[in-house]
């Protein structure tokens, strides 16, 4: 559950990032984030995931209240959740297996629970064959599903994705949602911030509209599953949203 | 932290030191030259000391007395000197005993005719001296004694040793500080570089939630081998070559190879200090990079 009240960030040069934003996520929502460069959709991530502190109003993430949580606390937040970036952010000199098997080994997770978590994980994403070769030797769909991977490896509760497509090809984009798509299924809540409206068109879901650090339009479209099931929630008021 | 991580920090922490070789090869040949000459300094200062106690330890000073003073009057002055605070210890020669020792100078006819009544010596005392440098305080003390005739004057050594225990002192106090705190800044930056380098890494482990304290060990495991090894280093270079130089010193002030200390005496003590300093200089300058880096840059994440 993702709780933001009134929410308030000015950045020491004076750019007000966020404005007086109210939103609630409820658990295992999909929720698409769009709007322009500079609207104040990284800064929300960044909040969400208490790299920012707001200035005023109440920042709740999976039951924590993140305006008055300390500093220690911090990490044991962030392993309720995932992050995919754009840039994939994976280790060159580590294999597949190890830039997964990373993220279980930092948060202190046993040599034994890993070598069998990670060959599970990487058969989810389609990589099992690709778990000894190095990110440089994988496509651009490739070393974006491995940052999934190793996003979803500790079972987090919340998933952020921040422009999950933006460094790879449309029809690798279409994959890469498509697994956003199975692991929100499983129940995991699903944040998805991008600027290909194509995709958010495709898939569906809850879309939020964020402009000039507000949000101008929150609504829902028909998703359409990957197995080809359309849901039953729908709302005409899409398209304005994008 | 679950001590289950703890091998696989370890182990980072000195594969960093082999991923970023040229650089922790540059920081332990530059931390080793500084601790050897902190180490030549610390030894040459102990050295020093040991000497100026040893010259000490020799430094005898007479009292003489009037030559009309009475042996029983003499004695009881000599209760008197052992009272002086800085007197360690107090040593009687009787006039007999000064003249006797002139006899071969004086020839025996001389000496024969000084005997008894026309002996012109006075009584003398020795006395050993617990501080040199209150030496002046310690004759002014003496002066004022009854029955003393004059003190040898020995001040021109006691200042000498004096100022040149405190320069080594003064000297050896801030080539180690000094010298400390230039390690200190090489270690430093050593590990601010590596954590440049690594910054990437440092993210993604802040993004799936590493503690700092599990950031933070592959690199103290680094900052911590790089300042044991020079240290080591740098006390197998100063065991290595203290006798030779001592030999050599010997060579230009005899009383070099008797008055300082062997080898024997200084190796453990100096791979001990070596060591602990690197050791420690390790973890200081690993910290405070560490600490640093995480409170400003290492909390980005998403990035700009």
């Amino acid at each position: 559950m993702i709780h933001l009240e009134n929410v308030t960030k000015v950045y020491p040069n004076g750019t007000h990032a966020v404005r007086n934003l109210t939103l609630d996520i409820p658990d295992g929502e999909f929720v698409f984030i769009v709007g322009p460069s500079g609207a104040g959709k990284s800064t929300l991530l960044k909040l969400l995931i208490r790299e920012e502190v707001a200035d005023n109003g109440i920042v709740e993430v999976n039951g924590k209240n993140l305006m008055t949580m300390p500093r220690r606390q911090v990490p044991y937040l962030r392993r309720t959740m995932g992050i995919v970036f754009q840039d994939f952010r994976l280790i060159d000199k580590m294999t597949v297996f190890d830039n997964v098997a990373f993220a279980m080994r930092v948060t202190g997770h046993a040599e034994s629970t890993i070598r069998k978590r990670v060959p599970l994980v990487l058969r989810m994403v389609g990589l099992s064959d690709k778990a000894k070769r190095k990110p440089h030797e994988l496509s651009g769909g490739e070393q974006q599903r491995v940052s999934l991977a190793r996003a979803i490896i500790n079972r987090p509760a919340l998933l952020i994705a921040d422009e999950p497509t933006g460094n790879i090809d449309p029809e690798r984009s279409v994959e890469i949602m498509k697994m956003l798509f199975n692991i929100h299924q499983k129940g995991t809540t699903v944040i998805v911030v991008t600027h290909e409206h194509e995709l958010v068109r495709q898939f569906g879901g809850r879309v939020l509209r964020i402009e000039e650090g507000k949000i101008t339009a929150d609504v829902v479209l028909p998703m359409h599953f990957p197995n080809g099931k359309k849901s039953a929630d729908t709302s005409a008021k899409g398209d304005s949203a994008l | 932290m679950k001590l289950s991580g703890l091998p696989y920090l370890l182990k980072e922490g000195f594969k960093n030191i082999w991923t970023n070789r040229m650089m922790s090869l540059a920081s332990v040949i530059v931390l080793i030259s500084c601790l050897i000459i902190t180490g030549t300094a610390a030894l040459i200062s102990v050295n020093v000391r040991t000497l100026i106690a040893n010259i000490g330890d020799d430094n005898e000073i007479t009292v003489y007395l009037q030559p009309d003073f009475s042996d029983t009057d003499s004695i009881r002055l000599g209760t008197e000197l052992s009272a002086l605070s800085n007197v360690e210890n107090c040593r009687f020669r009787s006039r007999e005993d000064v003249l006797k020792s002139y006899q071969d100078t004086l020839g025996e006819n001389i000496y024969a005719s000084m005997q008894g009544e026309g002996n012109p010596f006075g009584n003398e005392y020795k006395l050993r001296l617990r501080d040199l440098s209150q030496y002046e305080d310690t004759v002014q003390q003496i002066k004022a004694l009854s029955g003393i005739d004059k003190v040898s004057d020995r001040s021109d050594i006691a200042d000498k040793l004096t100022r040149l225990n405190y320069f080594v002192t003064i000297v050896g106090v801030w080539v180690v500080l000094i010298l400390g705190v230039v390690t200190l800044f090489i270690i430093a930056n050593t590990i601010k570089m590596t954590m440049y380098a690594r910054r990437f890494e440092i993210s993604i482990m802040k993004s799936v939630g590493a503690t700092n304290a599990f950031v933070r060990i592959p690199f103290m495991v680094e900052a911590m081998a790089i300042g044991l090894f020079a240290g080591l280093m740098s006390s197998a270079v100063l065991i290595a070559l203290y006798e030779p130089i001592r030999h050599a010193a010997a060579g230009v002030i005899g009383m070099i190879r008797t008055a300082t200390l062997p080898v024997d005496a200084v190796w453990f003590p100096t791979l001990l200090a070596m060591t602990g300093a690197g050791l420690l200089i390790g973890l200081l300058g690993g910290s405070v990079s560490i600490t640093r880096y995480l409170h400003k840059e290492g909390g980005a994440i998403l990035g700009t």
